[in-house]
């Protein structure tokens, strides 16, 4: 066996700084990451990365800041897994690596000049959040913006302070809802899906991006139809097992799709004859 | 600081000990990771419970290894099987398929009185396992494989899938199709086909799939016209100490 | 005519020895009872040219079942992505095989490019060989239209009588013929006979399954809520036998290696298989094909459907391995005829 290096591979990696650690909840925790020699990640909102850290291997994780953060990028990351795990024992200081940006990210121009419905339901933020800050950061060029948050209760919430400057906002109509909550809480309590008949918009020119847990796409979509916003304005981001991020290692297919390639920012449209999306 | 580690068997031919004595060269990168501070089979010190990881050979079939295998669990940080012995019960179970006083007295006649004896049992059945090397004897690269996951704290659990995709990949020809009844598909891999590579059947000697397909496998027997009961008893050979219920022998 | 050479039956044994003298060839060879695979050999003494489709198909040495695709050092922090290659004759190819490493190469040259398979397959001599029966009753070759060569080879023999009549098709494989010096130019006999073969051979394989060509992309698009599905799931123990063996199927999982030093290590490529039950699931413990009958739908979907959407080819090369590799008895032209009577059931109301 003859032995050489590969200069053009889709698996290279570049090294990531953690600058910065911060615990979001009990079990999330966000990473301030900034690329060996101030390059820049120059990401789509949408997109993720593949987080690497030698002999524990690499895992899928979406970037949840806004393109408009210069200098560095976050990550929020739940500990559930053998890369998770390890990640949520590094400090700031330590080096991983990183691949990406992968994916195709939402559709910005498409949504440029339209009214925007965001509907994130537990983790389902941390992708949006990306999205989010882009459209906050660029306000002139969209339309009407609300944004409808759901989780299970107000401890698993994430981004506190954003919220309350999203909900302080004039040029953001911001609503949420936990599914059960301690008596303290003021807000609403109930599904996600009871927020989208209360909305005033405009269906035509309305397009709703959604993120959440797999079970809450089917109730939100009836919603939003409901409400008359056309098939082909609702926009998803799904989630799969990735592994090799380009389309090729079989293991986040959706039917004919692949998730991490075609993917994860789907249509509506494009979908919902996919036995295997939602 | 390297990790202090203690080897102790319980009922068992002390076969997988053996096999790690014989690792040969690579026994040395292993040994400059760890010390090793109790070994019976190659060293006379005792570690005077001074340890960190417990590398366990053998099964729980009487009443005082109940007791050693739990003190030994409460010193330990990391408790590790290896061997179908300690990891599913081994062969010893196959004393379970008789009454306790009966084999006792099948065993040791006048003098069963004396010998103290219970139902053959894994260690996880009495204790905690954090780490299982499966095999008779155990497959020493998965002993290797689990040495460096527990030296990095990481879990380690042995592929769900069966022996026959290992046996598979290395172009062995099917034991069925040759009239042979294998445990391969019902057995969890991991040992590359061991046993198949050099000639023989699977015995089953890792334990079952957690989730082995029932009906599938009804279906390869009927494929190839091989009654439940030889699967069965084949299978008993290695796994039958699993039928033992918890605090059964409390 | 320029393009085909003769070599002699009795040739074949100094024919595979002075190319094993510098390069490693790999043949079929007898493996256990009924069995073959592809193995490294010397001469020709243990090539078997009346072969079976072989245990696993040559993909092996295209994408091996665990290769390294990046080395790492812990304390440089630097990944460094490699690749491990080696020259290598792949002789005997069979036109179904020829086929299946058509679709690899396709799969692999997508951007982004995967250039540790296509630098090791650069390094690979493909030389073919024909097939003029069939190796047994699995093979549906004739349904896939793979009965002949559709290139993808570097020379191709066909056996006839006391001979091999060779097609060049590549300099590379014109090179290997006169470093060899053991072949001559080919006469007009040789051309007749050749085309006789070929007649013959349009009365032997004749589709196995009743179901034209172009029918079978429909067929599996209508067939999604199929009740065949369940029925294979039933009997599928999820080995994913029907994956490795594939000469199709690629996917793979990426896993991580350590030495011993806790330091360094490699990235691997692993062959992985949709059947295994985690291969959907998401570390959040969600399972997106749990049912063994899905997985199995998706198995021949990524066969018969998917794949001419976006390659307009199908990617089942018919050699049959499927059927022969399980254990449970699960048989492609079954599947594929029960999916046919469901389907005019259907019709019929």
């Amino acid at each position: 066996m003859d032995k050489r290096e590969i200069r053009k591979s889709p698996y290279d990696i570049k090294q990531g700084k953690i600058l910065d650690v911060k615990q979001m909840t009990e079990f999330e925790k966000s990473f301030k990451i900034a690329l060996h020699g101030g390059d820049l990640l120059d990401h789509d909102p949408g997109q993720f990365v593949m987080v690497s850290i030698p002999g524990i291997g690499d895992a899928p994780i979406s970037i949840s800041s806004s393109p408009t953060q210069r200098g560095y990028f976050e990550l929020v990351v739940r500990n559930v897994g053998k890369l998770t795990g390890a990640l949520h024992k590094m400090e700031a200081g330590d080096t991983v690596g990183i691949r990406g940006p992968l994916g195709n990210g939402f559709p910005i121009r498409l949504l440029e000049g339209n009214d925007l419905m965001f509907v994130a339901g537990g983790l389902g933020i941390v992708p949006l959040r990306s999205l989010i800050n882009y459209v906050n950061d660029n306000r002139r060029n969209f339309g009407k913006v609300s944004i409808l948050l759901g989780c299970k209760s107000p401890t698993e919430m994430l981004f506190h302070e954003e919220l309350s400057h999203w909900e302080e906002r004039l040029d953001v109509n911001f609503s949420v809802t936990v599914d059960s909550a301690a008596p303290d809480w003021r807000g609403n309590v109930g599904m996600i899906t009871s927020l989208i008949p209360g909305v005033t918009l405009d269906s035509k020119r309305t397009f709703a991006i959604v993120v959440g847990p797999p079970v809450m796409y089917k109730f939100v979509i009836n919603e939003l139809l409901a409400k008359n916003i056309p098939e082909s304005q609702i926009y998803m981001s799904l989630e799969r097992h990735m592994k090799c991020g380009v389309g090729v290692c079989g293991h986040c297919q959706i039917g004919d799709s692949y998730c991490c390639k075609d993917g994860p920012v789907f249509c509506y449209t494009k979908v919902k004859n996919n036995i295997e999306a939602l | 600081m390297k990790a202090k580690v203690a080897f102790f068997d319980f009922a068992c031919c002390e076969g997988c000990q053996l096999q790690i004595a014989n690792i040969g060269e690579a026994l040395l990168d292993v040994l400059d990771k760890i010390d090793v501070v109790e070994f019976r089979e190659v060293m006379s010190e005792k570690s005077g419970g001074d340890y960190d990881v417990a590398v366990i050979e053998g099964s729980i079939t009487t009443k005082h290894a109940i007791e050693r295998i739990k003190e030994i669990r409460s010193i330990a940080k990391v408790l590790i099987t290896i061997g179908a012995c300690a990891s599913i019960g081994g062969v010893n179970g196959m004393k379970n398929n008789f009454e306790l006083p009966e084999i006792k007295k099948y065993v040791y006649g006048e003098d069963e009185k004396y010998f103290d004896s219970v139902p053959t049992m894994a260690v996880d059945q009495v204790v905690k396992v954090d780490y299982y090397v499966h095999g008779c004897p155990m497959y020493v690269p998965e002993f290797v494989t689990v040495l460096k996951h527990a030296l990095m704290g990481l879990p380690y659990k042995a592929p769900e899938k069966s022996v026959c995709t290992e046996c598979k990949l290395n172009e062995n020809e099917c034991l069925f199709d040759r009239g042979l009844t294998c445990m391969g598909p019902v057995t969890r891999a991991g040992c590359n086909s061991w046993c198949v590579n050099n000639g023989n059947i699977c015995y089953g000697c890792r334990g079952m799939l957690d989730d082995p397909a029932k009906t599938g496998q009804i279906e390869i027997l009927k494929k190839h016209d091989i009654p439940l009961e030889w699967v069965t008893n084949k299978f008993n050979m290695y796994n039958k100490a699993k039928d033992v219920k918890e605090n059964e022998n409390e | 005519m320029e393009n085909l050479v003769i070599l002699k039956k009795e040739d074949l044994n100094d024919f595979v020895m002075q190319i094993a003298r510098t390069k490693k060839v790999v043949a079929p060879v007898r493996k256990g009872v009924k069995s073959f695979a592809f193995e490294e050999v010397t001469s020709g003494a243990r090539i078997d040219l009346d072969y079976t489709s072989t245990i696993l198909p040559p993909k092996k040495y295209f994408l091996p079942q665990k290769e390294t695709i990046i080395e790492y050092d812990k304390r440089k922090k630097e990944w460094t992505p490699t690749l491990y290659s080696e020259e290598i004759v792949l002789f005997g190819v069979h036109t179904c095989d020829l086929f299946g490493i058509q679709c690899l190469d396709i799969i692999f040259s997508e951007n982004p490019k995967d250039f540790n398979y296509i630098l090791r397959k650069n390094r690979i001599l493909i030389i073919g060989l024909e097939c003029s029966n069939y190796c047994d009753e699995n093979a549906s070759c004739a349904l896939m239209d793979n009965q002949n060569p559709n290139g993808g080879y570097d020379l191709f023999f066909t056996e006839i009588d006391d001979r091999f009549i060779i097609h060049v098709n590549t300099y590379h494989g014109e090179k290997l013929i006169n470093k060899t010096g053991l072949c001559t130019k080919a006469d007009k006999r040789d051309v007749s006979e050749l085309r006789l073969l070929k007649e013959r051979k349009r009365n032997v394989f004749k589709n196995e399954v009743d179901i034209p060509y172009a029918e079978l992309k429909p067929l599996f698009v209508n067939a999604m809520k199929s009740k065949v599905w369940d029925e294979i799931g039933e009997k599928c123990v999820s080995c994913g036998n029907c994956t490795n063996v594939c000469p199709t199927c690629y996917c793979f999982d990426i896993i991580d290696d350590i030495n011993l030093d806790l330091n360094t290590g490699t990235r691997t490529r692993v062959w992985d298989s949709c059947q295994n039950g985690s291969f959907a699931e998401v570390a959040g413990g969600e399972n997106f094909r749990e049912d063994r009958g899905e997985r199995q739908r998706h198995r021949l979907n990524r066969k018969f459907n998917y794949p001419v959407s976006k390659f307009r080819r199908y990617f089942c090369t018919g050699c049959g391995r499927c059927t022969r590799a399980c254990v449970a008895g699960i048989d492609l032209k079954e599947t594929i005829n029960a999916l046919i009577e469901e389907k005019k059931g259907n019709e019929n109301g």
